[in-house]
């Protein structure tokens, strides 16, 4: 190695420094013996440049942090580089990175960022370089880099590992019951821990019904296992609870966790999707019907590839649609690159278990996952279009739809010209103003013809149209006319267009699917320093380094389904282990590995690791069978252990996280399983499968409600539900009291607490039906305190009913019985409907309205008085009398309080029974009346379809639901007459619904019987002088239940 | 000492028994084991139990005054004569063409129709739509070079709360909860006031606790009435009721306990509804302005329709703040209020009408009280506003250079950090990024950002998604 003098020109200004140059060249060249020369080397590199590169570089680049994916600390590291290539070339620091940055001639590329080096500093960096960058070998353990710039340590990391092929190891005693065992029984053996006895055979059930199905057992199943003989008991056990359909209803809660599922679009307007539900319900039907994994993430991924028609098949893809969306976005090529940065992120994690994340805006810091890897992923999805054309219907059911579709269209030709005529001009205008919104480029974009459009062109013309073809959907016409002529010619064409409904198809259910945008995809390239790099679709460099053959599919590019065949691969390591982890860890509260989203460096490492490799072995070999999985698992002793074992002994020195089982982990119920077990035990659970969501206030399921990101429902979302922006692995089990709040006192919780009361009439019964168990002594005898507290006596049954009969379906002013005010306290909503059969006796003799029911204290201009009523209009109104008529307050288009009046039309008459029925729509803004005269058979209904302003918050007012009567009492507004029978319902309920026949009424917010009486959810409201006395028992009851629904032993599985 | 990654306890016990990687510290198990650990030995059960800083804090309690949807920094604090000199005129051709939320790229500069003065000894420009606060313009560190990534009102708040323009994040006043725990738990530590009904953009996520636990998220108050939602009894049920039904519950659950003592969380749950019944009755004791002096209440604005709302909000933030909650965080203009691309004078005056009386009279109190000193409070909104013209007479979002104030905290006053250019449109001088704000924040509460973390997925996640930068001359 020679020094050209020259090279060494900027001299140190310290002598010191000068002194040690000096000897350095002396060693070089006066002595010339190799070993002299390197210990010069040596001192020069440990006096001076080490100082300086510790000093002034290992912060960001050491072996905590790697900015930039560098590392300072070796020399290994520094020939390497980071993300934008080498730092260094030894002998040319003209051509060293590092050199560029120290020296502060390029205003965006200078290191340290804070601070130029002191010249001097930087001169020694620029000597040491050109001397070669020596690195003394002894000083730091080598780093060995093998091909592609991955340590040996990174390739030999253990799940990385191709599945090793174990066989259950001979373990002594007989606790073993199935191979599962014999991996936690050698465990066991070699830490010297004991298994926990069996749970018997309450705390199995119990277990088994909530991990499989979410539900607490009946009393039936508990009994049908006790009175199972046979030693296979736990076997047919879990057989039935398999194959009942209440399977998919839990596990596909887990799945929709994982991809960060939900009903609405995030961000302010968190638009809701109307049409992801049919993702959901696959998922269900997918578990039970026990669809191999491999093609249940097939289907996900690249379900328009494998079966373009099957719509079973295609509503698949809708994964490909659950990123988060502004619908009001103007620059949608930004947004574009977040939604697939979403779904890359999405897929690494949930398939793969690596958080791919990390690697999007350099090299993983801790895992081998290049930023060229996060991009080869990310290529699989570049061509993704989010499809809003496509319906849920295979080709027959398609084509049958366009035939009839076809007879409208020609039938209504005429009428929709004329339409069009009255409002296209302002609607293109109105798309003309949204196209605004966006940059020149993109206009250019929308403005040119599809077939000139590039791949990614038209992915971003498409998210353009989707707000242009929004601004059409919302152009409100009525509005938008300045003449009554006009608002009268267009109501009338409107109406004539409805005389053809009864023409039109029934409609398709819309596809919130994807497919790809072409057969060719746009490019995916990423930024380094060095500038833009395009990449290929590939898997991760260190298993797959090549590029794989993709081949077109269809009008499609084939790449999803490239990526759904390497990641079932019987053999990916990956995705078998991250499946069947992911699987134990719902059944025992913590996965082989406890980070089942994260199997890299920063996650855990397996407890069991060849248990991990003998399950994901087998899952593969048995078909891809969720279903055998669990039945395997739950078979074994393992799981079949109590988690009634306290920690002590060896488990408490050596293992107090339970992570070698050696007892069954203890756990609090998921949100939806506290909230469906408390429907449960008040009898509301309404078990209906499948569908639209419905509020989380009704009493559905949990996973049929609806799940909108920023307004979540309370109670899910204080027991930890999770809101769906990003994949969430494993629940939070929070207690905070402002939870406690919310279950002590809040409305939803109480009123399942009075259901309950309704329905038990001892303590026995509270205990057997909150907590299926029969209480002890001890605890009969506290909860027995507590009611001789409360009812200053002992309890005595009640012998006679309390409340008095005759004439229950009359309200009438004056009486005890004015007006009917819910204890369940619903909610409806912005789109309910109410239907009722009643009788009206007199009208207000000025204009005040007789109130069938309401949601309204009467006001018309504040917040609180947000609601709205049913009734029929007084003599003097100027809507006439007896007219049936909504008044709504709520917000209107400009957020502002509005107040409207929505008059039917329809009239009453008085005496006559009618069966009345009305649906209240914000969302489509408008009324729908229906009236019956029950005393006319043969007469038809009337009906009436009134349109107002109001967006919404009816429900935001300080009323509660009230029959017969508004929120406080007012005697002009009370109904007169009879309400024999009296339904609320969430959303619109279709014209077959509808009947007068009230015992065949089933879903309801709430439903009023007179035959039934007013039951524990409803409560007369009188004239105060003989209202309802004060129940002090059923008080207690309704206490001592809710006492119990919050209880640990409900809460919690232990 | 290090901890692979967040272990998952079934209970609080075996969680201490862990290595050490305590809850409360849980994030920080990596790092100095003792910074951040719960500062009394009861309190490591308790995740929000008050911590020690990392270093000597200078701020203990923050209340963060939020002027939702982007009060215009041209009008208020950052004087700028050429804007009105150039007004009319389209942006010169030396300034990069901006991003704007609108689109109105080359409309006309709009001319600022305020006064400016210099104010008290430092000599701070600040405009007469701030006469109040400017009296306090000594107490003032006015920073004129705040950027944010979000271009509109959803990425902008979500970015000034979370750090990220993508919701999912913990806001920042769950990390201090987090990193501080609470000095009062019988309140919550993380408070939230709104002058209206309106919703904050993006509603209850700017306070959420992203992926940390619940304990640390915002609770809402309501400024008047019951403070907390579900604080009070259900309707007709008397204190004696509850109390009963409390003591049966207790009973029962400590029944179910006693042969699963080493199940640390069926004891939290105890606690937890001890916590709540004390919080019923405490929570309405600290929001009751019925103990305030008609002084203080006028200090505030109280006594005039105008100021009332937003000087009742910051009354309620002092007596929160004295009572020991951590982090306070006030939105005036609820719902996008401060938004005005058109009509910027009227909507301007009138918003800043409302709260300049009642933040000049916060601070006087505070310092009144000795408060001000180890209390930071902090004015700002999710952006700033446009030199360019929108509508005629209104401005556009401007995320790439705005201001925020803080005082007290211990700040030295009158001063003013980082500046615009000359029009007030881009930050050209100590930018600092909404990441370093957040990172300077927590540095003022004693906690070095880069230490505060929390495990998430196998990422070290840190507020400032490791981008941020103290700015510690501050």
């Amino acid at each position: 190695m020679r020094v050209p003098l020259g090279a060494l020109g900027i001299l140190p200004a310290a002598v010191k420094k000068l002194t040690l140059f000096c000897y350095l060249l002396l060693g070089f060249r006066a002595f010339g013996a190799e070993d002299e020369a390197r210990r010069a080397l040596d001192k020069f590199f440990e006096n001076e440049v080490r100082p300086i590169l510790a000093n002034r570089c290992y912060e960001c680049h050491g072996e905590k942090k790697q900015k930039g994916g560098l590392r300072a600390d070796h020399i290994g590291y520094l020939k390497a580089g980071g993300d934008t290539g080498p730092a260094l070339v030894p002998g040319k620091p003209e051509e060293s990175p590092l050199i560029e940055a120290i020296r502060y001639k390029k205003s965006d590329f200078q290191m340290p960022p804070k601070e130029k080096l002191p010249d001097s500093e930087v001169a020694i960096l620029e000597k040491w370089i050109q001397l070669g960058a020596p690195w003394p070998e002894s000083a730091t353990g080598s780093v060995v880099l093998s091909e592609g710039g991955f340590t040996d340590e990174q390739r030999k990391f253990w799940c990385f590992q191709p599945l090793a092929k174990t066989q259950p190891p001979q373990v002594a005693g007989n606790w073993v019951r199935n191979d599962i065992d014999r991996f936690i029984a050698q465990k066991h053996a070699e830490l010297n821990l004991t298994p926990a006895p069996e749970a018997d055979a309450r705390e199995f059930v119990r277990r088994a019904t909530m991990d499989l199905h979410g539900l607490p057992p009946t009393e039936e199943q508990l009994a049908s296992f006790l009175s199972d003989p046979s030693p296979e008991a736990r076997a047919h056990f879990i057989d039935g609870l398999l194959a009942s359909p209440h399977y998919g209803e839990r596990w596909g809660q887990h799945w929709l966790d994982l991809v960060r599922y939900a009903e609405s679009d995030g961000y302010n307007a968190d638009e809701f999707r109307p049409a992801v539900w049919p993702y959901r319900d696959w998922v269900i039907k997918s578990l039970n019907a026990d669809k191999p994994y491999n093609q249940f993430v097939r289907e996900q991924l690249a379900g328009d590839e494998i079966a373009p028609e099957n719509p079973d098949v295609l509503i698949a893809t809708s994964y490909l649609r659950n990123p988060i969306y502004e619908w009001n976005q103007a620059d949608v090529r930004g947004q574009w690159d977040i939604i697939l940065t979403d779904i890359t992120d999405t897929t690494g994690e949930l398939f793969l278990g690596l958080s791919f994340g990390c690697a999007r805006c350099h090299n993983h810091k801790f895992d081998p996952i290049l930023q060229k890897d996060y991009f080869r992923l990310r290529a699989f999805f570049a061509p993704v279009q989010w499809r809003d054309d496509m319906k849920l219907a295979t080709p027959e059911e398609k084509a049958a739809y366009q035939v009839q579709q076809d007879v409208w269209e020609k039938a209504t030709a005429e009428v929709r010209g004329k339409i069009a005529a009255m409002v296209e001009p302002q609607i293109e205008k109105s798309v003309a103003r949204a196209l605004k919104r966006f940059n020149d480029e993109l206009q250019g974009m929308v403005q040119k013809a599809e077939e000139q459009r590039e791949p990614m062109e038209r992915q971003l013309v498409n998210l353009c149209n989707r707000q242009l073809t929004r601004a059409r959907r919302t152009f409100d016409a009525l509005k938008s006319f300045k003449s009554d002529e006009d608002k009268a010619k267009y109501k009338q064409l409107q109406e004539e267009l409805k005389t053809f409904d009864s023409l039109k198809p029934k409609p398709l259910l819309d596809a919130f699917v994807a497919t790809d945008v072409g057969p060719a995809a746009p490019s995916t390239s990423f930024k380094t320093r060095k500038g833009e790099q395009e990449v290929a679709p590939g898997f991760l460099t260190l298993l797959e380094p090549g590029e794989p053959k993709i081949a077109p599919v269809g009008s499609s590019t084939g790449r999803r389904s490239a990526l759904a065949d390497w990641i079932t691969r019987p053999d990916n390591q990956l995705s078998t282990r991250v499946i069947v982890n992911r699987v134990w860890q719902y059944h025992f509260g913590r996965g082989l590995v406890a980070s089942s989203s994260d199997f890299g460096k920063l996650g855990e490492k397996p407890s069991h690791p060849e248990l991990l490799d003998w399950l994901a072995g087998r899952f593969v070999e048995q078909g891809w069978s969720l279903k055998q999985l669990h039945r395997e698992i739950m078979l074994s002793a393992t799981y079949g252990q109590t988690a009634r074992r306290e920690l002590s002994g060896v488990a408490l020195n050596i293992d107090p996280a339970n992570k070698y089982l050696w007892r069954f982990n203890p756990r609090r119920l998921d949100a939806e399983q506290v909230r469906d077990a408390m429907l449960a035990a008040s009898g509301e659970l309404d078990l209906k499968a499948g569908g639209a969501s419905e509020d989380a206030n009704a009493t559905r399921r949990s996973i049929y409600t609806i799940k909108k990101r920023n307004s979540q429902n309370e109670l899910l979302r204080s027991l930890d539900a999770p809101s769906g922006f990003s994949s969430t692995a494993e629940r939070q089990s929070t207690t905070t009291p402002t939870q406690a709040l919310l279950l002590l006192n809040g409305d939803w919780p109480l009123a399942r607490a009075r259901k309950l009361a309704s329905r038990v009439q001892t303590v026995d019964g509270a205990w057997e039906l909150i907590l299926g168990r029969t209480p002890t002594p001890r605890e009969r005898e506290t909860a027995d305190a507590f009611l001789s507290k409360r009812l200053g006596g002992p309890d005595k049954p009640p012998t006679v009913s309390l409340r008095a009969e005759g004439g229950p379906e009359i309200f009438r002013e004056k009486t005890e019985h004015e007006r009917l005010l819910d204890q369940g306290n619903v909610w409806e909503g912005d789109d309910f409907s109410v239907e009722a059969i009643v009788r009206l006796d007199s009208v207000d003799a000025n204009a005040a309205v007789r109130t069938i029911a309401s949601r309204w204290n009467g006001g018309k201009d504040n917040i609180e008085a947000y609601g709205w009523s049913l009734g029929v209009t007084g003599e003097k109104s100027r809507f006439k009398p007896r007219n049936l008529i909504v008044q709504m307050v709520g917000e209107d288009e400009n957020a502002n309080i509005g107040y409207e009046v929505v008059a039917s039309n329809l009239r009453m008459e008085l005496g006559h029974r009618y069966h009345v029925a009305v649906t209240v729509s914000c969302a489509e803004h408008s009324v729908t009346f229906r009236l019956k005269d029950l005393e006319q058979p043969e007469a038809a209904a009337q009906t009436a379809v009134v349109s107002h302003a109001l967006k919404g918050k009816l429900g935001y007012g300080a009323s509660s639901f009230v029959v017969g009567g508004i929120n406080k009492r007012a005697p002009q507004h009370q109904w007169d007459g009879a309400i024999e029978a009296l339904r609320l319902v969430s959303g619109r309920l279709s014209e077959s619904e509808w009947t007068a026949d009230a015992s065949r009424w089933s879903n309801a917010l709430a439903l009023w019987n007179a035959k039934g009486g007013v039951g524990e959810l409803w409560a007369w409201s009188g004239d105060g002088k003989s209202t309802e006395a004060a129940d002090p028992r059923r008080q207690a009851f309704t206490d001592l239940c809710q006492v119990l629904l919050n209880s640990n032993e409900f809460l919690y599985l232990h | 000492m290090s901890c692979e990654r967040i272990q998952q306890p079934t209970s609080r016990r075996e969680f201490l028994q862990s290595a050490g990687c305590g809850f409360g510290a849980v994030a920080l198990a990596a790092l100095s084991p003792q910074s951040l650990l719960a500062s009394t030995s009861t309190a490591a059960l308790n995740p929000v139990a008050a911590k020690i800083p990392h270093h000597r804090a200078r701020a203990k309690n923050v209340i963060f005054l939020f002027m939702e949807g982007g009060p215009s920094h041209l009008d208020t604090f950052d004087y700028k004569p050429l804007l009105n000199e150039l007004a009319g005129q389209r942006l010169p051709s030396s300034f990069k063409p901006p991003l704007t939320a609108m689109g109105e790229v080359n409309a006309p500069l709009l001319e600022c129709k305020r006064e400016w003065k210099q104010r008290g000894q430092s000599g701070l420009w600040i405009s007469d739509w701030f006469e109040n606060v400017a009296r306090h313009a000594d107490d003032l560190t006015v920073i004129r070079s705040c950027v944010s990534s979000g271009i509109n009102h959803a990425g902008g708040v979500c970015s000034m709360n979370t750090g990220s323009v993508f919701g999912g994040r913990p806001s920042l006043g769950a990390w201090v909860s987090y990193g501080l725990g609470t000095e009062n738990e019988n309140l919550p530590g993380f408070v939230v006031i709104k002058d209206s009904e309106g919703t904050v953009v993006n509603g209850v996520r700017n306070w959420g606790n992203g992926f940390m636990p619940a304990v640390y998220q915002g609770v809402e108050f309501n400024a008047e009435g019951v403070p907390i939602k579900y604080l009070d009894n259900p309707k007709g049920v008397s204190n004696e009721r509850q109390r009963d039904k409390l003591d049966l519950l207790s009973a029962l659950n400590r029944q179910f306990g006693e042969t699963r003592s080493d199940n640390t969380e069926l004891e939290a749950r105890i606690r937890g509804y001890e916590l709540a019944y004390r919080m019923q009755a405490e929570a309405p004791q600290a929001v009751d302005l019925s103990k305030e002096t008609e002084a203080t209440r006028k200090l505030y604005g109280m006594d005039k329709e105008e100021t009332a709302v937003f000087g009742r909000n910051c009354l309620l933030a002092r007596r929160l703040v004295e009572n020991g909650v951590r982090f306070v965080q006030l939105y005036s203009g609820a719902g996008s209020k401060w938004d005005s691309h058109k009509g910027i004078e009227k909507a301007h005056s009138k918003l800043c009408q409302s709260v300049d009386q009642p933040i000049a009279g916060l601070l006087s109190d505070l310092k009144a009280r000795g408060m001000l000193d180890e209390t930071l409070v902090i004015w700002g909104g999710e952006f700033g506003r446009t030199p360019m013209s929108e509508a005629g007479d209104g401005r556009d979002h401007n995320p790439s250079g705005f201001t925020m104030w803080m005082a007290g905290g211990g700040l030295q006053g009158g001063r003013t950090i980082g500046a615009t250019d000359d029009l007030g449109l881009y930050a050209v001088e100590d930018k600092l990024h909404v990441h370093d704000l957040h990172a300077t924040i927590l540095h003022l509460l004693g906690i070095d950002h880069t230490k505060l973390i929390y495990p998430h997925k196998g990422r070290p996640e840190r507020i400032d998604q490791n981008e941020g930068h103290a700015y510690a001359k501050i």
